[in-house]
């Protein structure tokens, strides 16, 4: 298997050797994925954690009138799962979905409970994960609630720098909650101050 | 002086459409030894190998996009492309031309098929590169040339057998009209049936040839059919070109930057850093604003 950002994202992040690393990886499966390829769909029930090597998934809801919501966006070296469907076993409402040719780690429940118990950091570890999901979670809840669109637009540049180069201005304005119409507002507003000819 | 061999001889990769006006093969960087580090200072090659584009009347094309770090070389073979920037710079790229953008600390850009053009659609052949800046010129401030086919100097070659259009560089003491930041020669060799054209540049520059029309052979042995590109090896100084049936091949020759590359989709710098400041800038707004 050919997973060497994860390897990498293990070996640096957790205790262990790139042999040690090599052992735990033949317990998860890395597939290769086309552009637009549904990796979870709506009421389905979501088996798997899936990090990414190489392209661009997101995660997103569709409500009743059929509009799209974007919850996340998962470039390289980010995670991404629907926690409601795999840990408490319900039936999802996202869809989860490539945006480019995609190279993912899949990690079900078992390969999770395997490095809990072979790589004793590991738990420690992805508690901090955990908090800094939750973290995140909050704070995108509270500018949804409170913040300008320009004052969103800056902190998702700031946490996604690359994301406005590779999808659709409209996925963008999806995840910030602001029509597309605003995101080119603020995006002129910043030009404007900031361009020098 | 040595004969410079042929290193390998690529095939057209499966064509990938870049917006919905350019259906290109990439050859460098992603093609086998066709790297940025191998064929610097030329670190990307699409070729749009000629393709009907049905009549429309909402141009096709690419939208609006930043470069920083190198220049974009379009080279018109067939159709036509309009582009604006967001200086308020634009301009239209017809049949023969060459646009020499030297993007540098900034471009944002957009291309289209020229509205006329789109109208009655036709035959769209086109290449474009990315030629790298030395560390020193990356930030310096952009610059178009536009060359129209009428203002690029020929080498008639003997016996009637074709000739050779500098856009850059030179071939035989002609030079070409584009200046640029290192030493580059780009060529359009037109052959007739059976025309030769030798070609001669230092051992270290990184050499390519692309058939554009017709096939040739290349030093009397190496076929290479239509859409094809040859990576020369940097083992000698001089090769030919032969005609085997009416062909008109792109040969790129140019001197290696020898400075490390950082490249991340439309940039090309050479730490990480300078990767980050330039997505940063982009998302700011430092490179201005057009809309799509």
């Amino acid at each position: 298997m050919n997973s060497t950002t994860f390897k990498r994202f293990l070996t640096t992040n957790l205790n262990v050797n790139e042999n040690e690393v090599v052992a735990i990886l033949d317990n998860c499966t890395t597939k290769t994925v086309k552009k637009d390829t549904f990796l979870l769909r709506k009421d389905e029930r979501c088996k798997h954690t899936f990090f990414v090597e190489k392209g661009l998934l997101r995660q997103y809801s569709i409500d009743t009138k059929g509009k799209e919501h974007v919850i996340a966006f998962a470039p390289e070296n980010w995670f991404v799962t629907d926690r409601e469907s795999s840990y408490f076993n319900e039936p999802s409402v996202y869809y989860i979905q490539t945006l480019e040719d995609s190279e993912v780690v899949l990690m079900d429940e078992n390969f999770i409970q395997l490095l809990s118990k072979k790589v004793p950091s590991f738990t420690d570890f992805n508690t901090r994960l955990l908090h800094n999901h939750i973290r995140h979670l909050q704070k995108r809840v509270n500018w949804l609630l409170s913040a300008s669109a320009e004052e969103r637009y800056l902190q998702f540049v700031e946490m996604y720098p690359d994301i406005l180069l590779r999808v659709p201005q409209t996925m963008v304005a999806s995840y910030l909650g602001i029509t597309p119409e605003s995101l080119s507002r603020v995006r002129k507003a910043l030009a404007q101050k900031n361009f020098k000819k | 002086m040595k004969t410079r061999t042929v290193e390998l001889v690529a095939r057209p990769r499966e064509p990938h459409f870049v917006g919905d006006g350019f259906r290109v093969h990439n050859f460098i960087p992603s093609g086998f030894r066709l790297e940025m580090e191998r064929m610097n200072p030329f670190i990307m090659m699409d070729y749009n190998s000629k393709f009907h584009f049905s009549a429309t009347d909402n141009p096709r094309g690419v939208d609006v996009h930043p470069h920083r770090g190198f220049e974009t070389v379009t080279i018109a073979y067939k159709g036509k492309v309009a582009h604006h920037d967001s200086s308020g710079g634009g301009g239209v790229i017809g049949e023969g031309d060459v646009q020499w953008m030297t993007a540098a600390i900034g471009v944002l850009h957009k291309e289209y098929h020229e509205e006329e053009w789109a109208k009655t659609g036709g035959d769209f052949q086109m290449v474009q590169l990315w030629v790298n800046l030395p560390k020193k010129d990356k930030m310096s401030t952009p610059k178009y040339q536009a060359i129209k086919k009428e203002d690029l100097s020929r080498y008639e070659l003997s016996d009637n057998s074709g000739e050779v259009e500098v856009i850059a560089g030179e071939y035989k003491g002609v030079k070409g009209a584009a200046t640029t930041f290192t030493r580059i020669n780009m060529l359009n060799a037109r052959l007739k049936k059976g025309g030769k054209a030798d070609f001669s540049f230092p051992k270290n520059y990184n050499t390519v040839v692309l058939v554009i029309e017709g096939s040739i052979t290349v030093n009397g042995n190496d076929n290479v059919p239509t859409d094809h590109l040859v990576l020369m090896a940097n083992d000698g100084e001089n090769f030919t070109v032969e005609a085997s049936e009416d062909a008109l091949v792109l040969v790129l020759s140019g001197e290696p930057l020898n400075e490390p590359i950082a490249a991340h989709g439309p940039f090309v710098m050479n730490t990480k850093e300078e990767l980050m400041k330039a997505f940063q800038d982009f998302n700011n707004g430092k490179f201005g604003y057009l809309e799509n």
